[in-house]
């Protein structure tokens, strides 16, 4: 009877520490990474807590028909949705880059969290809607947490490509062979080879001197010749890069690996291109990646030619302040500093929904280090090969900092081609990733960086600071629009690319006609632009930290009535009387 | 089009003997009988129903989207494999009037389906994927109450970005239902008529002293009081701007993206979800039959000379002060990556930005050349030898240049008409063409003469320091061959000819209009008292003129010319193993060499397609009981073959005597083979 007790005692205790773990609950946990099904209970959780602020709505389907999910946060209380600037963040389009979507929920969690105790919060909170896709990569996401993969496999969303170009698609992937749930790297004994043991840590290899007997050939990553072509691991998903896939500056995959067949191929990435485009008044987008700390920005190819120098100015004031909030993390140009994409989601963000954009490169390897110190390796060795000291830096940081969590230590394997081989290198949650006790640091200070941005919002405010009676029945009204925030209006590119029509400015009086308008480019002066046609309707855009003037002639009586209406940044009225 | 017909009729005998003069091809009987007319969106689509009927299971009708203006785009496949899940015939993607302002080549694209449904033969081993009509908004304007030009779907923008969108079209203020011009005397003119015929207009010379009286605008009124015309009519996007090559963003007809309107969404689509489709067909307003795809624009990069950016040099150890080819770099490159990994061309452009490729590749366009000689030939047998306008160039975006660059197969097109030559321009030729100039050997063109010589470059509008005396020079240099030079005169701007007779094409335009449509073609200037303008002159050439043919010539024109689609499918590439050989080894081990022949003219595929490694490699596999290979491999990737070429496999396999070895070669796009053999005998 006792044992009985005891036992169901246990089993009530256990079973509850296991719904613990899978309940989540809000104030959301950084302490661990979530998966597809997780974020989406993460979801839930924040708008069962927070149903007045918050909205979840399905965008789209990927390919395997998992669904992406989009949580809006908006005060009703301080306008409509479509009313307010919209700040728009995503995460995880590259399957793999699984921490972008912990920033994200992290954010939302913050926004709403803190919005009744923290003033800077409520303030970011009401002037603006926030559009929060956790995941864009939904299936990737997926796959990355289920399956065996590397650090840096599961990229691509799930359009089978024959990359090999034998005629079947995606017949050979890697595989677990070992059964540790990540493909790690294979070598065999070999004393032709051109690697031997590095003598500092016998798990790491360095080039043989010449003439030196070799210990090792690298035989590439764990897995095996599906389709008995000769080749190993050659054509696994995709290859197709949801962020290559995006309808500014496409390029076919001859140009570039992994664009697709054509723009918008992706299904989700359509569904999320058709949902943004309904939202006009998304005026900043963040889209977060790993690995490498650094906040990019346009233009993606050179042959764009630079942005306009007042965009410009906008991307480094945000830019450059993200770089402080984030320490170690670079502010760059994204062709000229990294390398060249086309048809990637920030361009498009940038030019065709008339966005500033940036991406957010997660995560630094240096940060591995034994001592906490970050640890820059020198430039040049980081594309085509790895630089020894730090990984002897990180095995260090692997055995005391994470008790060996991060690295699969080289064990025997007997290979069907290849025989009597060795298997080992760093786990899929490595490298590109930080590890848990790295993530709430990670989350914070990145989702600080989009709060940033968020108090840099257009904020225009409408004044008519002068209303003067010239003659009988004839008014000069003169207005100021002011824009406190740091982004304009609307973007300099969209203004020259006639993207959509200008902001607009508008003076109506019931009984009174406006004689002439325009914008007035010296007060003292008394000079003004007057356009000659319907005068009563101005069309503008007001630049960051600045003001823009217009002046109106009306002839009539009573009310006269100001409306300012802009797709980013609201709209505003006064009135004023003809006296 | 009503307009046409009712003013023909007037004089229907002189007409038909005209036309009979004029294009050999066209047939009395069918301008005596009653006339069929254009077809509107809705009949369009009710044919392409009456031709799923008549073909039955053969045919089946896919519903690819509806355009913004809520007409279906119907897609005709008719095929021996419809309705069937395997796919083992190669497809023919064949699109209509994407410009939508060519009511002819969408009854092209339905007569070529009531052809193919009415021959068996033509369909038992052939797909045919027929949408005729692929901008059925655009389409439908021909058939409105007041024509217009215009290729735009009925997606509404806001053109002159302000508070109003679609607020100012066109207006027909003389009523007589269409859209023509409006000339005004005004101080800023910069028009003058032309003085021999006061009905065409053209541009004031500064360099011969005259200054313009009149400013042109298109027929309307400012509707919305802004100061401009008809700067906002109903339309969104051009559908034949919206592919994806040489998209171009920001522009007033080409859509915010590629595949932006839902028309191309869905051909982009449907495309890629039939890897079988093996060549692309454009009824339209291109013509590469005659002309073919135009070469010259900037932008590709040499293969042969690339230069690398000095960071990336000093990485990877090139010398960022000399330009590689791309074979070098591919292997400098190789050694450094990570083993299993193999570099390719498209890994070093991308990784270079080299960027894509706006010009037709030069192995491409021998082919291109050769069957625009051979359709010059049918049309001169069948019709005789007459000249017509030159067809339009591609546009960046459209279809055409979409199915050469991205589905990487062999794209034809027709524009089915043009307007004819004007009469005395023909005699001022001298006799040569580029085309005939491309044939050329030294000495021909050199037997020329100095005379013809120097007649032939003005005309073609050489710089001044190519004389004729200088050219022939050089050709007996042999510094440059005819075919080089001609290579060099078509990337060369057309020349303006003379000025002051007004525009060429609008010349021959009116010649046409007057000589054929009894003046049809152009409604004379008559004044008009303007709203804004004042005192105005309405006229011009009646919309779709220039374009599409009266309803009289359709009959005649697509008999003469579609059925050259049936010749073109012969062309294409075919697959076949043409022999098989065993060499004993001993031990068991057979030397096995099999040879893969394309029969078809079309190479497999076009060095396009292997550029942008679209098209689908063909696959010869192995079996038989035992069967090992210690040299090469079970599945055999072809990945291109020229038209009547052959290429060599090998094998070295280890089997028992007489085993039964079967060969398959199989190609989605050029058709499926198999042998069998027995090792030993």
């Amino acid at each position: 009877m006792k044992t009985i007790k005891i036992f169901s005692l246990v089993t009530i205790l256990l079973l509850s520490t296991v719904c613990q773990a899978q309940e989540i609950s809000v104030p959301l946990r950084f302490d661990h990474y979530y998966t597809y099904e997780q974020v989406t209970e993460a979801l839930q959780a924040l708008n069962r807590t927070y149903p007045e602020f918050t909205k979840i709505e399905e965008v789209g389907k990927s390919e395997e028909g998992r669904i992406i999910w989009a949580l809006t946060i908006n005060n009703p209380a301080t306008g409509k949705e479509l009313s307010k600037p919209g700040v728009y963040v995503d995460g995880n389009i590259h399957g793999n880059e699984i921490q972008a979507g912990e920033v994200c929920l992290y954010l939302a969690n913050r926004l709403l969290a803190k919005y009744s105790e923290n003033k800077d919060i409520k303030e970011i909170v009401d002037r603006n809607v926030f559009y929060i896709i956790p995941v864009v990569n939904v299936d990737g996401r997926y796959h990355f947490f289920n399956d065996p993969n590397t650090p840096s496999s599961n990229r691509s969303i799930r359009i089978p490509v024959d990359d090999d170009r034998d005629g079947l698609f995606d017949e050979d992937f890697p595989e677990d062979l070992n059964g540790d749930g990540s493909i790690t790297q294979m070598r065999i004994r070999d004393t032709l080879g051109k690697l031997k043991t590095d003598p500092e840590d016998p798990r790491l290899m360095i080039a043989v001197e010449p003439g030196e007997t070799g210990e090792w050939t690298l035989l590439g990553a764990e897995g095996i010749d599906n389709d008995g072509d000769g080749r190993v691991n050659e054509d696994a998903e995709g290859y197709v890069d949801g962020n290559r896939n995006w309808g500014y500056n496409w390029a076919p995959s001859y140009v570039q690996q992994g664009s697709g067949y054509y723009p918008f191929q992706g299904t989700g990435i359509k569904a999320i291109a058709e949902w943004m485009i309904a939202r006009p008044n998304i005026i900043m987008v963040f889209a977060f990646h790993n690995s490498g700390g650094m906040f990019l920005r346009g233009p993606s190819i050179k042959t764009q030619g630079e942005l306009h120098p007042g965009d410009i100015q906008v991307y480094d004031y945000l830019g450059k302040n993200a770089e402080k909030i984030v320490p170690g993390y670079r502010y760059l140009i994204s062709w000229k500093d990294l390398y060249t994409t086309y048809g990637d989601f920030t361009s498009f963000c940038d030019n065709i929904l008339g966005s500033y954009s940036f991406v957010g490169e997660l995560f630094q390897v240096e940060t591995e280090t034994y001592d906490g110190t970050l640890f820059r390796k020198s430039e040049e060795q980081s594309l085509f090969g790895s630089s020894n000291d730090q990984d002897r830096e990180r095995l260090k940081y692997n055995d005391h900092v994470t008790q060996g969590e991060l690295y699969h230590e080289w064990k025997p394997y007997n290979h069907p081609v290849y025989g009597e081989i060795e298997i080992g290198g760093w786990s899929k949650m490595s490298s590109r990733l930080p590890h848990s006790f790295m993530l709430q640091d990670l989350v914070h200070r990145n989702a600080s960086a989009v709060i940033f941005a968020a108090q840099q919002t257009p904020d225009v405010s409408l004044e008519v600071f002068e209303n003067k009676k010239i003659d009988k029945d004839l008014y000069r009204i003169r207005v100021r629009l002011y824009n406190k925030g740091a982004m304009a209006s609307m973007l300099y590119s969209s203004v020259n690319n006639k993207l959509y029509p200008k902001d607009k400015l508008s003076i109506s009086c019931k009984s009174g006609s406006v004689i002439s308008g325009g914008k007035l480019t010296d007060a003292f002066n008394n000079v003004a632009e007057y356009k000659k046609h319907k005068p009563e309707i101005q069309f503008c855009q007001v630049p960051g930290f600045s003001k823009v003037e217009y002046q109106f002639l009306v002839s009539g009586k009573g009310k006269a009535v100001i409306n300012y209406e802009s797709r980013k940044a609201g709209s505003k009225s006064v009135e004023v009387d003809l006296k | 089009m009503k307009i046409h017909s009712k003013q023909i009729n007037h004089t229907p005998m002189v007409m038909v003997l005209i036309l009979l003069l004029f294009f050999p091809g066209f047939s009395p009987v069918s301008a005596l009988n009653e006339t069929r007319d254009y077809s509107r969106p809705d009949e369009v689509n009710k044919r392409i129903m009456q031709i799923k009927q008549q073909g039955g299971q053969a045919v089946k009708i896919h519903k690819l989207t509806s355009s913004p203006g809520g007409s279906d785009l119907l897609m005709l496949e008719i095929g021996s494999e419809t309705g069937s899940e395997s796919r083992k015939n190669p497809a023919i993607l064949v699109a209509g009037n994407m410009d939508g302002t060519r009511p002819i080549t969408t009854e092209a694209a339905l007569y070529l389906a009531e052809k193919v449904i009415s021959d068996r033969s033509s369909y038992t081993d052939l797909t045919w994927f027929i949408l005729p009509m692929g901008n059925p908004d655009a389409h439908s304007r021909f058939f409105e109450n007041i024509i217009y030009v215009d290729s735009r779907n009925f997606a509404p923008h806001n053109d002159d970005m302000d508070e109003f969108t679609d607020e100012d079209p066109y207006n027909d203020l003389d009523g007589n239902g269409v859209i023509s011009k409006m000339r005004v005397k005004s101080p800023e003119g910069t028009w003058i008529p032309v003085s021999g015929d006061p009905r065409l207009m053209r541009k004031a010379e500064y360099k011969d002293g005259e200054k313009g009286i009149y400013k042109i605008y298109d027929e309307g009124i400012d509707d919305d009081g802004d100061g401009e015309y008809n700067e906002d009519g109903k339309g969104g996007t051009n559908v034949n701007a919206n592919f994806p090559h040489l998209f171009e963003p920001f522009k007033a007809q080409s859509g915010p993206y590629p595949g932006s309107t839902p028309e191309v969404y869905a051909i982009l689509k449907f495309a890629f979800e039939h890897p079988e489709i093996a060549m692309s067909f454009s009824f339209g307003s291109t013509n590469f039959l005659l002309t073919p795809p135009r070469g010259g624009r900037q932008g590709s990069v040499d293969m042969d000379k690339i230069s690398i950016p000095e960071e990336m040099a000093k990485m990877m150890g090139f010398d960022h002060t000399r330009t590689y080819t791309m074979q070098e770099i591919m292997e400098k490159v190789q050694p450094m990556l990570p083993a299993g990994m193999e570099v390719d061309e498209s890994m070093i452009a991308s990784f270079l930005g080299l960027g894509a490729v706006v010009n037709p590749m030069q192995e491409d366009l021998v082919f291109y050349n050769s069957i625009s000689e051979e359709y010059k030939k049918y049309l001169e047998e069948k019709a005789g030898k007459s000249e017509r306008m030159d067809p339009a160039s591609a546009k960046d975006g459209s279809f055409e240049l979409w199915s050469y660059y991205h589905l990487g197969v062999p794209v034809f097109s027709m524009d089915l008409w043009g307007v004819p030559k004007k009469e005395e321009e023909k005699k001022e030729s001298s006799g040569i063409t580029v085309e005939s100039l491309e044939k050329m050997n030294s000495d021909g063109f050199i037997a020329l003469g100095e005379e013809k010589i120097s007649q032939f470059l003005k005309e073609s509008g050489a710089p001044a320091e190519f004389s004729a005396d200088r050219v022939i020079a050089m050709v007996k240099g042999g510094q440059v061959t005819p075919s080089q030079m001609a290579g060099m005169m078509k990337q060369m701007p057309k020349p303006a000819g003379d000025a002051k007779k007004g525009d060429p094409g609008e010349q021959a335009l009116l010649a046409f209009s007057d000589e054929v449509l009894g003046g049809a073609g152009f409604i004379d200037w008559k004044p008009y008292s303007h709203p804004d303008l004042g005192e105005v002159e309405i006229g011009g050439f009646k919309p779709y003129s220039d374009i599409n043919p009266p309803a009289e010539m359709m009959d005649s024109l697509l008999d003469l010319h579609v059925p050259f689609v049936f010749e073109l499918v012969k062309k294409m590439p075919e697959l076949m193993i043409s022999e098989v050989k065993t060499e004993e080894r001993g031990a068991g081990i057979y030397a096995l060499d099999i040879w893969v022949e394309n029969k078809g003219f079309l190479p497999f595929c076009t060095q396009m397609g292997k550029r942008n490694k679209i098209p689908a490699p063909a696959i010869i596999t192995l079996d038989g009981d035992g069967l090992e290979f210690l040299s090469g491999k079970k599945r055999t990737p072809i990945q291109e073959l020229d038209g009547k070429k052959a290429v060599k496999q090998t094998w070295l396999i280890r089997a028992d005597k007489n085993t039964t070895l079967n060969i398959k070669l199989d190609s989605k796009t050029a058709g499926h083979d198999s042998k069998q053999i027995k090792l030993g005998e």
